[in-house]
């Protein structure tokens, strides 16, 4: 049997934690430069604040219940997140446990008997809470698919559920599948539910009963056939590895106001780039390529909300760098190339790919080799920027006056990695 | 010997100390002769933390403790797992506050007392809605 322990409101309750006057009240908390909802309790939920909606569309509703509201504050959710996942691990030992996201683990839960299951969940889920003050709500079926069903239906009615949900009955699976619409699913995104739509297959019951064949001429081969099968309660998709090291690190912001010269926008892309170098480096990898994009308003549509097309450009690396100046100078080349004058920008972002472990670059016959004082300047500046402040050091290129980090004007304190900006009890 | 080396990942701001990787020791010979006894430095996480993804750090912010030797601006530690039981001292949230006090319980009575002749015990009721334990404080941090 397979586990999914996924948090309730994740970033919402993080910020309760700490804030035990918000429990019960409406919270909501905005993605990076607070422009959409990202996560909301159930309070805020109950008042019609949607998901992923742009914050200033939520805005009546927000003041008029005065909602709490928060800019994401990575640094807490990040560890809060680590707290969840290592409870985890201790409870049900470490192998047992693949952290999927941020605020979802698949648990192996074979070795628990049947007739403990619901038992042995709800300990789980009173000691995450107890320990780390997250509330987790638990799905339990023969395969991660249906868990993934299971959690859902646990999250759905919290009262009746006790944020517990068990699918083991046979009888019970195939009423919960006729329930459940393709588009539900683990795995199905929005274009394969619509083509499975228009083949008439509407319930996840209708597909857990197509046959293998069919699957694999119509539903991309093995994946398809994974997928029935785990609906049938066949066990496909077994317990991976943690977290996959990342194959490409992009950082692109709102500019947040509307941007025309040339200067700015490239110590916009300067300090995105040096953001994007320092995530490079704490993963020990390298980049080969970068690429940089921009964003221009429509020209023809002023007043419309949408954005213009996406502009973009790349350069392959001499040799593969995690090193900020070496990523800078070739970013800001690009973005002269792009910038067209007498436009207004919204947007911009770097995206570094072609990512390998540091320890394997592909040297450059016609270059010199990387000397190492550049990493040591560059693990200086890591560490001083970590131990201090972001951007205590930063390049010359970033502009020294204007921020051009995320806007964050909700931020709460970073509560468990700063000694400055600890929880006050009286 | 290069500089650099010399100090060479003892302290690389990773928050995590260790000894092992001090160069010149090779140079020397100290590392023939210690390497047998190698072991990490005292690292104040081993003692003030039992239980770590459960252990916080707070901030006091009253003299309510003082009493007990508990400052203003004094960092607690608090872990999150410990029982609340009578005579330890425990951040108690009550009506959306948190607050650092000693926690009695006497017969289904519960009493958060500071130890400060200044401040007053506080009677919870039983039908108190508004009271929860948050963690249980094991170490104060002073600086004198």
């Amino acid at each position: 049997m397979k586990a999914i322990v996924d948090c309730n409101s994740f970033y919402c309750s993080c910020e309760r934690v700490f804030r035990p006057d918000l429990s019960q009240k409406p919270v909501v908390v905005l993605s990076n430069n607070d422009g959409c909802i990202i996560s909301r309790s159930d309070e805020a939920k109950k008042l019609g604040v949607e998901m992923a909606g742009p914050f200033f569309m939520a805005k009546d509703i927000i003041e008029k219940h005065q909602v709490a509201t928060f800019s994401s504050n990575y640094n807490l959710y990040g560890d809060m997140s680590y707290r969840v996942m290592e409870t985890l691990k201790m409870l049900c030992g470490e192998n047992n446990v693949e952290v999927y996201s941020v605020d979802e683990a698949f648990l192996d839960v074979s070795m628990v008997d049947k007739n403990f299951l619901d038992e042995h969940a709800l300990q789980l889920r009173k000691t995450v809470e107890q320990w780390t003050g997250v509330s987790v709500s638990v799905g339990i079926a023969p395969t991660k698919t249906l868990a993934k069903i299971a959690n859902h239906l646990a999250k759905e009615n919290k009262a009746d559920t006790n944020c517990i949900y068990t699918l083991d009955d046979h009888n019970l699976i195939k009423k919960v599948l006729r329930e459940t619409s393709v588009s539900e699913l683990w795995g199905v995104g929005r274009a394969y539910a619509q083509k499975l739509v228009n083949w008439g297959i509407t319930d996840a019951w209708q597909l857990s009963n197509m046959s293998e064949d069919w699957a694999r001429t119509h539903m991309g081969g093995v994946v398809g056939i994974r997928l029935i099968k785990e609906l049938r309660g066949i066990p496909c998709i077994e317990m991976g590895q943690e977290l996959v090291i990342k194959k490409m690190i992009a950082t692109t912001r709102m500019f947040g106001k509307n941007v025309t010269k040339l200067s700015d926008i490239q110590e916009a892309v300067s300090t995105y780039t040096s953001r994007a170098a320092e995530k490079l480096r704490r993963q020990n990898s390298v980049a080969s390529m970068i690429q940089v994009f921009m964003v221009a308003k429509e020209q023809s549509h002023p007043e419309n909300f949408s954005h213009g097309a996406t502009i973009s450009a790349y350069a392959t690396l001499p040799v593969a760098t995690s090193v900020t100046n070496e990523l800078i100078i070739p970013a800001l080349k690009m973005v002269t190339q792009l910038y067209e004058p007498g436009r207004v920008y919204k947007k911009a972002g770097v995206m570094l790919s072609g990512l390998v472990s540091e320890n394997c670059i592909q040297s450059n016959l016609f270059q010199p080799p990387v000397h190492a004082n550049k990493r040591s300047l560059m693990q200086a500046l890591d560490n001083i920027n970590f131990s201090m402040r972001d951007d205590v050091i930063k390049f010359a290129s970033s502009g020294i006056k204007t921020d051009w980090k995320m806007r964050r004007e909700f931020h709460s304190p970073k509560y468990t990695s700063r000694w400055k900006e600890l929880r006050k009890v009286d | 010997m290069a500089f650099d080396k010399l100090y060479y990942s003892a302290y690389s701001g990773s928050k995590r100390f260790s000894q092992q990787n001090i160069h010149s020791a090779n140079a020397t010979g100290f590392s023939a002769a210690a390497d047998d006894y190698m072991e990490r430095g005292i690292d104040l996480n081993e003692e003030l933390i039992r239980n770590k993804p459960a252990t916080f750090f707070m901030r006091v912010n009253s003299d309510a403790m003082k009493e007990s030797g508990i400052y203003k601006e004094d960092v607690v530690v608090v872990d999150r797992s410990l029982k609340a039981a009578t005579g330890k001292i425990i951040i108690a949230i009550l009506n959306g506050e948190l607050l650092i006090r000693r926690f009695e319980k006497n017969n289904n009575k519960i009493r958060l007392l500071a130890d400060s002749n200044k401040l007053a015990p506080i009677n919870i009721d039983a039908s108190c809605e508004d009271f929860a334990i948050w963690g249980v404080v094991t170490y104060v941090i002073h600086k004198p």
